[in-house]
């Protein structure tokens, strides 16, 4: 149902407005026309945070190619309509190909090279656009009927828009939606999980800009004439207000902002000069005070006004001793197709880094074998990160190998381990801190390339909510680390200590064979700790995961470890039974000096 | 040959004033980590504020080069006081954003208070052109190239030797070494726009003249001065210096070989080819790498 509301609230107010005046009719029109736009935004700006200004060129393309295709080719302007998408989603490749190489200003300025370029095109090309003069356009013709009247254009533009935003709701609201917004929080952390940064950035740049194109060539018969300087610099920005004031977090914001502020000018005649004054104060105002624009200033309004629903937010989570049955309930990781039987779980072999002079990891090998709970340790700037970056994809040896139950891992990007079934959790937590914990444990599902998240997106519209296969593994990952109860609060509201528990239920809920641990009690307190041991145990025994495991936490390492490695100095110096490693001399002369031992 | 090397003296002239904002910018932005957007909203305040002390007070055109500096340096210290400094916890995007309507609030503040097409201004210095045989060079482009350029050069020797540009390279490079040193952020970071603003400023009162006042002078400006900074790596001020002088140069060239249109869109292209092959810039300095 929620699915369908926002499109819902574009037929109510089409509906509204065509039983008023003539101006209002006119006036809904353009509100409506935004809307698109502010969705649109929605998805690049808010969720994705990509700064664009390749708005109004946007709009421009697909203004001038549905124009094109009706004065040029004679086309229907249903089929121009389509033609200002495809355009569109041509036009939103072209700019996100090189764009998406950069983050924050400079992408902002490749979008700003993308606009001006097309609006330099639009006017140099005179034959084809006929310059600065522009096009004059007919007005458009649905299955012979001419529409002319205002309540034409409002119940035309009423209806396309509600169309349009149908499937931008459906994305947004899906896994897709959720995947761009943990992308645009933890850029590693959802690189780990099989979002690649690339293919969605792009993904919602194409998708973005088929629906702005769309917006811009469903209104362009309504301005009679089209030229490049209604599609400037100053129409994108202006246009970048739209979710920002509205609300970037949420489709409401594009709707609201987009359908509000555009109409401020008509509405406002007499204070027409000032209105672009007034957007850039309201934008200034927002980024300031309210982060999250006009959505969140209503949701805030509206809990005040229920008051009394304060949901405690740490509930007491369940003691350690029901653990056990908790992870048994969940289905233990099962042996997949490509393994080679009797290899171990995790083999480095001669890995070195080095940094300019530093050698900061010299030809370290380690084995782990199938079902162990494998610990690394080493005073600070033992190569220990280096290592365990190398291993996990995000640094690139400078020479070895790692294998995991027999396949090669060197030419396996990031984003695919996790399919792999390889999981692992940050030294920083890398929890996604706007999404709930649910959808957090949700992504450590992998199935997270843009079409399959896509396809998802689709399924769960279809289904009202995450399919049911995926819940119940989700709920049961979320269950066996005891953050059930808290299912729904957004991550980022969790003590440190849950958010380690919400990476292991993330890197659990796969049912991987191999988890990868970075400093999994770094900054959690002694209690908390031993709970985190526990759970650690319980789904090495129950679910027989292997554990590859890097601690600065001697006590803790040797409680939960039944092999044990010690680096010093980029070298292995030391590997056994966890009691004994630690008891020889020049472990102990590694992490205590040479005195101490003497 | 004679129109090579006008065109290579007109290029110098403009290149010059691009420097100046593009140094400005560097300087905000190495010193505060921020990237303004809002610089060409400064750049075109400054050309007002001279056109309103050159033409409306009739003062010499001393007065502008020594007053609007400090205005408009004032003001760039007021918007980071009143604005970025609540924002200083706030992510990047948040801060990108907000300069970039700053910069459209400046250019739109401008236009509601001096609402005509476009403002010209007299020339700083009256005097026959001189002439080298066939060529030609008015005493204005020399003077803009001269005088932006020796500015370019004084902010560069501030930022590198004085102690002022010592606290500001420190905040540069690790903001809470910096502190625990004992240099206060918010001096720094007031200091580091009261620079950036007064060099926009002074590059206001010298593009004045010759491009004429409008809103469009802020997004031209803001343009060059950030394809400019980015040419020279964006964290160069050596850099932003010869960025602004190539970016001058390539445009000048481009509109008397090619067209107008590759006029403007050079530098678009230039930005575009910088940034795909190289970066971090043309001449950027060797960089410390991080670990």
């Amino acid at each position: 149902m929620k699915i369908f509301l926002p499109s819902l609230c574009i037929l109510l107010l089409t509906l509204a407005g065509s039983a008023l005046s003539t101006y209002w009719q006119y006036v809904f029109t353009i509100s409506i026309g935004a809307t698109i736009v502010g969705v649109a935004l929605v998805m690049l700006v808010g969720y994705a945070r990509c700064i664009t200004i390749a708005t109004g060129s946007m709009l421009a393309v697909g203004a001038y190619a549905s124009a094109l295709t009706v004065l040029k080719l004679g086309w229907s302007f249903p089929l121009a309509l389509l033609t200002g998408l495809f355009f569109g989603a041509i036009a939103g490749y072209v700019l996100a190909v090189p764009a998406v190489r950069f983050r924050s200003h400079n992408l902002a300025m490749v979008t700003l090279v993308f606009q001006e370029v097309v609006i330099i095109f639009l006017r140099e090309a005179k034959s084809l656009t006929g310059g600065a003069e522009g096009l004059n356009i007919p007005p458009p013709v649905f299955f012979g009927i001419v529409i002319k009247s205002d309540i034409g254009n409002l119940v035309m533009t009423g209806i396309a828009a509600a169309i349009v935003i149908f499937p931008l709701t459906v994305l947004l609201y899906g896994p897709f939606g959720k995947n761009l917004r943990a992308l645009a929080a933890n850029e590693i952390g959802a690189r780990a999980f099989g979002i690649s940064p690339r293919k969605y950035l792009i993904a919602a740049f194409v998708v973005s800009s088929a629906a702005i194109a769309f917006a811009g060539a469903l209104s362009a018969p309504r301005f009679r004439i089209i030229d490049p300087d209604s599609y400037g610099v100053l129409t994108s920005i202006f246009t970048l207000a739209y979710p920002i004031i509205g609300g970037m977090n949420s489709i409401w914001g594009g709707l609201l902002g987009g359908g509000a502020l555009r109409i401020l000018p008509e509405v406002l005649r007499p204070l027409a000069d000032y209105i672009e004054l007034m957007f850039c104060v309201l934008v200034v105002l927002t980024v300031m005070y309210f982060p999250g624009g006009l959505v969140e200033l209503v949701e805030r309004m509206s809990a005040r006004f229920r008051q009394g629903k304060t949901a405690s937010s740490e509930a007491a989570l369940d003691g350690a001793e029901t653990r056990d049955a908790m992870v048994k309930a969940m289905p233990p990781a099962m042996p997949r197709e490509d393994e080679v039987a009797g290899a171990a779980a995790l083999r480095i072999e001669g890995m070195s880094k080095s940094y300019g002079a530093l050698q900061a990891v010299k030809n370290v090998s380690i084995e782990v074998a199938v079902g162990r709970l494998h610990g690394l340790m080493g005073p600070n700037g033992a190569g220990k990160t280096t290592l365990f970056n190398m291993v996990t994809g995000f640094t690139q040896p400078g020479a070895g190998s790692v294998t995991s139950f027999g396949r090669s891992l060197s030419e396996v990007p990031v984003e695919e381990r996790v399919g792999l079934g390889i999981a692992r959790t940050f030294q920083h937590v890398a929890v996604f801190p706007s999404l709930s914990c649910f959808d957090n444990t949700l992504i450590g599902l992998g199935r997270n390339g843009v079409t399959a998240s896509m396809r998802r997106s689709i399924a769960s519209a279809r289904a009202g909510v995450a399919a049911g296969e995926e819940r119940e593994a989700v709920m049961a990952a979320l269950d066996a680390v005891g953050l059930k109860p808290l299912a729904l609060q957004p991550a980022g509201s969790l003590s440190l200590g849950n958010q380690r528990r919400l990476e292991i239920a993330r890197a659990i809920v796969s049912r991987p064979r191999l988890i990868l641990l970075d400093e999994p009690v770094s900054g959690v307190g002694a209690d908390e700790a031993a709970q985190l041991r526990e759970l650690l145990l319980a789904i090495n025994r129950e679910l027989g995961v292997t554990m590859f495991v890097i601690e600065h936490n001697i006590g803790f390492l040797l409680s939960l470890c039944d092999r044990l490695t010690v680096m010093s100095y980029g070298e292995i110096i030391a590997e056994g039974e966890p009691n004994e490693v630690v008891a020889t001399q020049h472990v102990r002369s590694a992490y205590f000096g040479d005195k101490a031992t003497a | 040959m004679s129109e090579l090397l006008m065109v290579i003296i007109g290029g110098l002239a403009s290149g010059a004033v691009y420097s100046l904002v593009a140094i400005g910018i560097v300087v905000i932005h190495k010193a505060t980590k921020t990237v303004n957007f809002a610089h060409g909203g400064f750049v075109l305040l400054g050309a007002f504020a001279a056109y309103l002390v050159v033409v409306k007070l009739q003062w010499t055109y001393w007065a502008a080069y020594l007053i609007v500096p400090v205005l408009i340096g004032g003001l760039a210290t007021g918007v980071e006081l009143a604005i970025l400094r609540p924002l200083r916890k706030a992510d990047l995007f948040t801060v990108i954003t907000a300069t970039i309507f700053i910069g459209i609030g400046l250019s739109e503040i401008y236009r509601l208070s001096y609402n005509t097409e476009i403002l010209a201004m007299p020339k700083p210095i009256a005097g026959a052109p001189f002439f080298f045989g066939d060529v030609i060079l008015t005493r204005g482009q020399l003077w803009v190239a001269a005088g932006a350029l020796t500015a370019g050069f004084v902010g560069l020797l501030v930022f590198s030797h004085a102690t002022i540009g010592r606290s500001m390279r420190a905040m540069a490079s690790n903001v809470r070494g910096a502190t625990l040193c004992g240099y206060s952020v918010d001096r720094v970071y007031a200091i580091a726009w009261f620079v950036g603003g007064a060099l926009a400023g002074l590059a206001g009162v010298f593009a004045g003249p010759s491009k004429g006042i409008s809103p469009d002078l802020a997004v031209a400006m803001i343009t060059a001065g950030f394809v400019a900074a980015v040419i020279g790596g964006f964290d160069s001020l050596r850099g932003a210096l010869l960025g602004g002088l190539l970016l001058g140069l390539a445009e000048t060239f481009a509109a008397a070989y090619v067209s107008s249109a590759m006029k403007s869109a050079i530098s678009f292209l230039l930005l575009f080819v910088v940034l795909l092959w190289r970066p971090d810039g043309l001449f950027s300095e060797a960089k410390v790498r991080d670990v």
